[in-house]
């Protein structure tokens, strides 16, 4: 077994086109291997201590937010908080503190899990995934990244420098909210993001909603623009609802049944809409939504 | 009512515990130690065919492997004899132990676990508790005519053990009422779930064996390895390190026999460390899962006439230390009101699952739960207020309970009234908020216990207690006792405690006993020196011994407390001549009488320092989801007097805590093969922090002269009985039905709510 230290993009290039797999927080790849899912790789390099994959800001077609960027950063990062609130929303609900401080977007994205908290926000708000090799770079939209529980369309010489979002647009907001059965180490059961644009008459002007762990990716719901555009909120949000639990194929587990998650994703999504339109009209709702509205509100 | 607010608290093993220079059993290596590891059955249950260990033996680095054939022939088990250390032909759950490897390394101790060759014939797997209790059930042990416990009971298959309370004439009392409600509530096993997975490491020397080992009951785990491995008790040390935690999970014997053994075979010490995984399967105690069916009869004025009950407890494979649960389930459908007619049978039921044993307040939160819902579907039936309904049943000085037991000074309505106070049950809330309340109660247990006290010449002094600390605090208790009792400080103390070689017995940190009964052992043996230093002042003072005062660390004449001597200077003088020692055990309080007939008595009916709460706890719902968040706890307790305030307001809020997870987010779950399907700390949801509500507590200080030091009952279980019953209470309220699961998880609480299925109702 072998284990390298990146201390340049470059190194960590040259490291992984040679075979060696990325870690960064390692919340998912150590903790998976300890519990049996899958084998540490033989070859590691880690990837934790490249600073400018840590940053925040204007890059290439947008903004970008580095790959090691940890979901403590997001959760408070003014930046993300005013015009990404749905990704601090996620953020501020992984794991625990600790669990917080060590884990990466990066990794959250490319452990590709269905469950994960990151993936319905980055969705809903247009993000791309910006890959980097030895050989060159290239942007995927983030459905096409992920091709199944655990997979994603990345080769393995390729690394996730970061994701790219455009700035949000004037009364524009929104919110993530997932179904926890607990307020702390919990895993999403179900849960909702959605991006919400106002038109001047406070009715919908545009709308994305996308579902976590009720489908093998991070479902973008389809026809929610059609469907909500012109309605006000409140109605925007049922027809978000019905939609979501429609499109949803969700599995039944020790978590729960598939009728239960049906029901919920879209009580989430309907939460979601709700939470992002008040945003979008200029309302304060703190990160998290879920500790404001509904389940576990304060 | 007295609400104890003294910060008073001296907990000598804090400073370690926090900075981390404490050891656990884990953190200890032994020179030459080797590393155990167990081959589990792996299946519930099935006929071992085959068993080769020869290429598991022949591995590099392999110093032993050990089966049934290599430990005397012992069936263990008080009072059901259904066990052995290994499997014996046959399998009965997942966690058995089929084999103990001891190895150079753990990779080589596992590789040679995987080496092992185990064939089995499946055999059927009895899961469910009443199919276990049909007629033509198949059977988990073949020879259960063999393992007959001389109560007088009929034995019956599948049926470890049975017990009733029968008072009055039920019939006559269902005639007599205007409503008679029905209930069935089925409630899942739990964990106890100790912060560390148990440890132990065993090490010969000649014929005598040193274990240390992550036990709550160092002598039970003593006379364990005792009676396995056919010694006398001078040859077994136990010796428990720092605990952290037990909840129960680690009462009984449990793997010290295997290490022991294992170290024996190799002439090495060997030293086992479970995983998270392995503590959730293997060990045999969890909280078992109940089925209780509660009939009552009720008039419209409150009184209830009648109660009758069947429940059935889940034994599990193995019989542990649970063959009383039945009649103490039994005294918790009753509840402790005053009803003059009860019938009650409860049966410990066999199944194909990992063993259940005493967690904490065992089968108390499931069967109160069940019971304390029932009262209140009951006085839904008569549009009473069920906080009314309490009042008027409620037993209380004088008062003849369910099994005939007339109760002394108790403050059980003065819980109920302080609660509901506290709570403002009644004022108005918001429409996903509600109220639940329930009354629990549980018994103190007396029973033997010793411990030494010497004062050295400088005047310090040690404890060597048998006590057990699993982290309740009670034996740094103990240290305030000593002192008040010599007039000295708690910080002139040290205790020496949990090694079985160096002190008396104790019956270890289960049943809430430690400062019950060892409290007593110790001022036995603080008024043994203090006799001895008042003489020795009297002496240097020229004043009768009867005289002397021993306070603020100096003996002086009554009236007089400058004629004085300092404890120092007299144990300074007793150091050239007889010195300080005194021994303590006393006389524990007696279990009072019981007049219900019980058939099968467990001992259970008749209850010394009996303790009362009241929990009045207010959640808010989530409607579209079912999540239900508790916002506030209002408990109030009548554990007698409260001498470590600080301690048993902890044991309150923790009890509370477990309370709420077994509530609503834990439970085990097995699938149809008999396995666990939730061993692991994702799955299987405790509470964290920062689900932790506000707990608001009160002590209702009602001292009990049959009971512990100054008036104190136990107080480390009881806080776990009412706090499931109280949450079940406030959902009925929001959703109009009770739901009938235990625990009442988001998704139980919201299909109850929107279809509507009830079992049960009133006829
Ligand atoms: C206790 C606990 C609680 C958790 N709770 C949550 C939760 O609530 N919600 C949630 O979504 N997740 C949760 N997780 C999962 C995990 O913490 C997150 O997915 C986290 O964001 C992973 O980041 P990491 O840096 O630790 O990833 P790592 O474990 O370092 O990596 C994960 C995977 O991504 C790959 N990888 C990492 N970085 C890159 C990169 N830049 N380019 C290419 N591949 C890369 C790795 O090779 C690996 O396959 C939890 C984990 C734990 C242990």
């Amino acid at each position: 077994m072998s284990f390298l230290i990146a201390e340049s993009l470059d190194d960590a290039l040259a490291a992984i086109a040679a075979g060696a797999r990325p870690i960064a927080g390692g919340t998912d790849l150590v903790v998976g291997a300890r519990h049996g899912k899958e084998a540490l790789p033989d070859e590691l390099v880690a990837i934790d201590r490249i600073d400018q994959l840590a940053e925040i800001g204007p890059g290439p077609g947008g903004i970008r937010i580095g790959a090691l960027v940890t979901h403590a950063t997001l959760m408070t990062d003014p930046l993300v908080v005013a015009e990404f609130t749905a990704l601090a929303d996620a953020a501020a609900l992984v794991g625990s503190p600790s669990t917080r401080h060590v884990g990466t977007l990066g990794g959250n994205v490319m452990n590709a899990s269905p469950a994960m908290d990151t993936g319905a926000p980055l969705m809903v708000l247009g993000a791309v995934a910006d890959l980097q090799s030895v050989g060159g770079s290239r942007s995927v939209p983030l459905d096409e990244l992920w091709t199944g529980p655990g997979t994603t369309s990345a080769q393995a010489d390729e690394l996730l420098i970061g994701v790219t979002l455009s700035s949000a647009p004037q009364r524009s907001g929104s919110a993530y909210v997932r179904l926890e059965y607990r307020r702390a180490m919990e895993i999403a059961v179900v849960g909702a993001a959605a991006a919400v644009t106002l038109g001047d008459d406070g009715t919908i002007a545009a709308a994305e909603v996308a579902l976590s762990a009720v489908a093998p990716t991070v479902l973008l719901v389809e026809g929610v623009g059609d469907a909500l555009v012109g309605r006000d909120p409140e109605s925007a949000a049922s027809a978000a609802a019905g939609l979501a639990g429609e499109q949803a194929s969700p599995i039944s587990d020790l978590r729960a049944s598939d009728s239960y998650r049906r029901h919920c994703v879209g009580v989430m999504a309907k939460r979601a809409v709700v939470a992002a339109a008040r945003r979008a009209a200029g309302e304060d709702i703190a990160v998290p939504v879920n500790r404001s509205i509904g389940i576990g509100a304060a | 009512m007295a609400i104890t607010e003294s910060p008073r608290f001296v907990r000598a093993d804090g400073p370690d515990k926090v900075t981390g220079s404490g050891r656990y059993t884990a953190d200890m290596n032994l020179t030459g130690q080797l590393v155990a590891k167990f081959r589990y059955a792996d299946v519930a249950s099935a006929r071992i065919t085959r068993l080769d260990v020869s290429a598991a033996k022949a591995m590099p680095g392999v110093f032993a492997v050990i089966t049934d054939e290599d430990v005397p022939d012992v069936h263990y088990g008080s009072p059901v004899p259904d066990r052995t250390l290994f499997a014996r032909d046959a399998v009965r759950y997942e966690g058995e132990v089929v084999a103990a490897v001891a190895a150079v390394d753990a990779a080589t101790a596992q590789s040679a676990v995987d080496a092992i060759v185990v064939e089995y014939e499946a055999l059927p797997i009895v899961a469910d508790l009443e199919a276990s209790m049909a007629e033509g059930s198949p059977l988990v042990h073949e020879r259960w005519e063999t393992y007959d416990v001389g109560d007088g009971t009929e034995q019956r298959p599948n049926v470890a053990s049975f017990s009733s309370i029968e008072k009055g004439d039920v019939q006559a009392g269902l005639d007599q009422a205007d409503h008679v409600v029905t209930s069935r509530y089925e409630a899942d096993g739990t964990h106890a779930i100790p912060i560390e997975p148990r440890a132990v490491i065993a090490q010969w020397e000649g014929d005598k064996v040193t274990i240390w080992t992550s036990s709550q009951v160092p002598f039970d785990a003593r006379n364990g390895v005792c009676e396995t491995l056919q010694l006398s008790a001078n040859r077994v040390r136990v010796i428990v390190p720092h605990l952290g935690g037990g909840f129960g999970g680690k009462c009984g014997f449990h793997f010290e026999a295997h290490v022991a053994a294992l170290a024996r075979a190799t002439r090495r010490p060997v030293k086992l460390v479970f995983s998270r995984r392995e503590e959730f399967l293997a060990p045999d105690r969890r909280r078992e899962s109940m089925i209780i069916d509660i009939t009552t009869g009720v008039r419209n004025d409150g009184t209830i006439t009648a109660r009758t009950g069947w429940v059935a407890v889940e034994n599990g494979a193995y019989t542990a230390d649970s063959a009383f649960f039945p009649q103490l389930s039994a005294m918790h459908v009753a509840g402790p009101y005053a009803i003059a007619n009860v019938f009650i049978e409860s049966s410990l039921v066999y199944t194909n699952h990992q063993p259940s044993g005493s967690v904490r307040a065992p089968t108390a939160p499931q069967a109160c739960w069940a019971s304390e819902s029932h009262n209140d579907e009951v006085a839904r039936a008569i549009g009473m207020d069920p906080v009314e309904f309490r009042r008027r049943n409620l037993v209380d000085e004088g008062i003849e309970g369910p099994s005939g037991q007339v109760y002394g000074d108790i403050g059980v309505r003065r819980c109920l009234e302080a609660a509901v106070e506290a709570a403002g049950y009644g004022d108005d809330l918001p429409a996903d908020e509600a109220i639940g309340v329930a009354v629990g109660w549980w018994p103190s247990f007396p029973g033997p216990s010793g411990a030494y006290i010497k004062l050295d010449g400088d005047g310090s002094g040690q404890i060597i207690t048998g006590a057990q600390e699993c982290g309740t605090g009670s034996v740094m208790t103990l240290r305030q006792l000593a002192a008040d009792e010599l007039g000295m400080d708690a910080e002139d103390f040290q205790l020496v405690y949990q090694d079985t070689s160096a002190a008396p017995y104790d019956t270890g940190a289960t049943g809430s006993q430690t400062l019950l009964n060892n409290g007593r052992a110790v001022v036995e043996s603080a008024k043994e020196i203090a006799e001895q230093l008042r003489e020795l002042a009297a002496d240097q003072l020229e004043a009768a011994a009867a005289d002397i005062v021993l306070a603020g660390g100096n003996a002086h004449v009554a009236g007089s407390p400058d004629k004085s001597v300092s404890i120092p200077e007299l144990a300074g003088i007793a150091a050239g001549g007889e010195l300080l020692i005194g021994k303590g055990s006393g006389t524990p309080p007696e279990y009072p009488s019981a007049s219900a007939t019980c058939v099968g008595d467990q001992g259970m009916a008749g209850w010394a320092g009996p303790q009362f709460s009241c929990h009045a706890i207010r959640i808010r719902l989530d409607r579209e989801t079912g999540v239900v968040r508790v916002l506030d706890v209002f408990a109030a307790h009548d554990s007698g007097t409260i001498i470590n305030p600080v301690g048993a307001r902890g044991q309150v809020e923790g009890g509370i805590m477990m309370g709420i997870g077994q509530a609503l987010t834990e439970g085990t779950r097995y699938g149809d093969d008999g396995r666990q399907q939730n061993p692991a700390l994702l799955e299987y949801k405790l509470q964290t922090a920062a689900d932790v509500p506000t707990i608001h507590t009160t002590f209702i200080e009602v001292p009990d002269p049959n009971a512990g030091p100054r008036g104190a009952k136990g107080v480390a279980e009881a806080p776990n009985v009412p706090t499931a019953a109280a949450i079940a209470n406030a959902i009925t309220k929001l959703i109009g039905r009770p739901v009938r699961q235990l625990p009442m998880t988001a998704e139980r609480v919201w299909t109850t709510s929107n279809t509507g299925s009830e079992q049960g109702g009133e006829s």
